[in-house]
């Protein structure tokens, strides 16, 4: 430590653990859970989109609770390297800044490159990380902001790994101990070895993985003590929203209630003993959140192709999917044609071999292969196909 | 610079760019405002208050703790600080309030689950410690500091 008179700069500390030998290897990690992130998360915005240029896949049903549970298990991973690269450089955030003008340019636009990097990754583990556990202290659209940070911090990643990439080439080719791109001083040796400090990285990215992917791997459920869900619920699958909260309780229960098939000028109107009366299938269908958790469940129900037929519907029809619920944004969703014509894609009446319980949609609901769960419609009250 | 460094950057700058029109256009101003506030109060958070905390702490163990055990009580800081971290919304259960009837969501006893956690830390760190005094009572002359 210097004088305490002057104020700290990069040669205050001595540790010879801050060093790029670690930044560059921990970087990397965190690059690929980053990355994986993104690419993920481009999966899910896409899937969500009702305009779908290239028809997002019905199969394999499972394909949409891979990756998305991949997108929050690789956010919170990201969180313990984060934290420890962040830890290796943070000397050169005290770093004198240049007296001569053209070098000071430079070092204020990789400076402000990597405000912007920080700050964009920041972002998105802490908001990603509340966002799961349904914590939404904030004004901004979490979908839009989230999406829109992801490009920010991807890109100012890219830009990154450029400017770094002589660095991250030399620290990868070289061992961990070498010291050939350290600081002046940072010489005194840490409790840690370099290899010692990865080491414990690694296992506190492992333990943070084990402590909350249970939420959507079931052979983990018993280990991930801090998972936002247990993967417990009525049938056997958890919830995302009650029917209490949705406000739809009076209204489901209502004996009168009638499912309208609509199309065009034609329509049918069914009971929930007509429906029943219905040809029925089984499938075995993941409900898969945005939120990362997920959930098998084997539902019972009618085709929805079935139904459609009723109406006359042509082959290569959209449906619109209207919920009993009085508001919230996933009260009218589009079901794409690929997924209309999927045999798998079900109203159903029933879960795990029992009436559908009301908080799962009772009386009826959507259910379809590789499908975000908050557009499996729950407590549908209208079927129209779009014109 | 190499062309394809440069090439990379530029790739980059554009992505980054793209994100920013992102933000900036399907949203309004006041939300922009309110997503810059948590980025660069997440920022700030770290840069000033995380890693002061840490700095203390490095200070708090170099001080108080015997030099055999430095290395173990690093290392589970790291895991146990980084569990601590990611538990923040579970332990705290704020999402609760916002679907005050789900009862699939946040139900786990999260207390009880760190603290399980945290003693297998602590236990792993002590059993290390030990060892290790034990190692170099026999060998006096290797020392615990890297070579």
């Amino acid at each position: 430590m210097k004088a305490p008179a002057s104020l700290p700069d990069q040669h205050s500390f001595s540790s010879r653990l801050r060093s790029a030998a670690i930044s560059a290897r921990v970087g990397t990690a965190l690059a690929v859970c980053f990355g994986l992130a993104f690419l993920t998360g481009l999966v899910s915005h896409y899937a969500q989109n009702p305009t779908q240029p290239v028809p997002f896949p019905t199969s394999p049903a499972w394909g949409y609770r891979f990756t998305q549970g991949l997108h929050v298990i690789s956010g919170t991973a990201a969180v313990p390297l984060l934290l420890v690269k962040l830890w290796t450089v943070y000397p050169l955030l005290l770093a004198r800044p240049s007296m001569r003008l053209k070098r000071l340019v430079v070092e204020l636009a990789e400076r402000l490159s990597i405000l912007v990097l920080v700050g964009s990754a920041l972002f998105l583990l802490v908001t990603g990380l509340q966002n799961i556990s349904h914590w939404y202290p904030w004004a901004f659209s979490f979908r839009s902001t989230h999406y829109a940070m992801a490009w920010i911090a991807i890109g100012s990643l890219v830009l990154h790994v450029a400017v770094k990439l002589p660095l991250v080439r030399h620290a990868l080719s070289h061992d961990v101990e070498d010291t050939e791109l350290d600081r002046p001083g940072a010489t005194e040796p840490g409790p840690l070895s370099r290899r010692g400090l990865l080491r414990a990285t690694w296992l506190a990215t492992g333990a943070v993985v084990l402590a909350t992917a249970g939420s959507t791997v079931p052979f983990l459920r018993r280990v991930s003590v801090l998972a936002v869900r247990s993967g417990e619920g009525p049938q056997g699958v958890p919830i995302n929203k009650t029917a209490e909260d949705a406000g739809v309780t009076d209204a489901a229960r209502d004996p009168g209630w009638r499912l309208e098939v609509v199309n065009d000028t034609r329509s049918v109107s069914l009971s929930r003993e007509e429906l029943l009366a219905l040809p029925q299938h089984s499938e075995e269908l993941p409900i898969a959140c945005v939120e990362g958790w997920s959930a098998s469940g084997t539902w019972s129900g009618v085709r929805l192709r079935d139904l459609l037929d009723l109406v006359e519907a042509p082959s290569d029809a959209e449906v619109v999917l209207t919920s009993l619920q009085e508001s919230g944004p996933f009260r009218v969703t589009l079901l794409q044609s690929g997924f209309v014509e999927d045999d798998r894609t079900l109203v159903a009446l029933g879960l795990s071999g029992e009436e559908l319980v009301l908080d799962h949609g009772f009386p009826a609901r959507l259910i379809a292969p590789n499908r975000p769960g908050v557009l499996q419609t729950k407590w549908l009250a209208r079927i129209e196909v779009r014109a | 610079m190499s062309p394809a460094r440069f090439f990379l950057g530029g790739v980059g700058a554009l992505v980054l760019a793209y994100g920013g029109w992102l933000l900036w256009s399907r949203r309004e101003p006041a939300d922009v405002l309110d997503a810059a506030v948590w980025a660069g109060g997440a920022v700030l958070l770290h840069d000033v208050v995380l890693s002061v905390a840490l700095l203390v702490l490095g200070l708090v163990v170099a001080g108080l703790v015997p030099r055999v055990a430095r290395g173990p009580v690093v290392a589970g800081a790291v895991v146990l600080g980084s569990l601590t971290l990611v538990a923040v919304p579970v332990l705290g259960g704020f999402g609760r309030e916002t679907d005050p009837t789900n009862e699939t969501l946040l139900d786990r006893d999260y207390t009880a689950g760190w603290l399980v956690l945290a003693g297998i830390v602590v236990a792993v760190v002590l059993v290390w410690s030990l060892l290790r005094a034990r190692r170099d009572h026999h060998q006096p002359h290797s020392g615990d500091t890297p070579t």
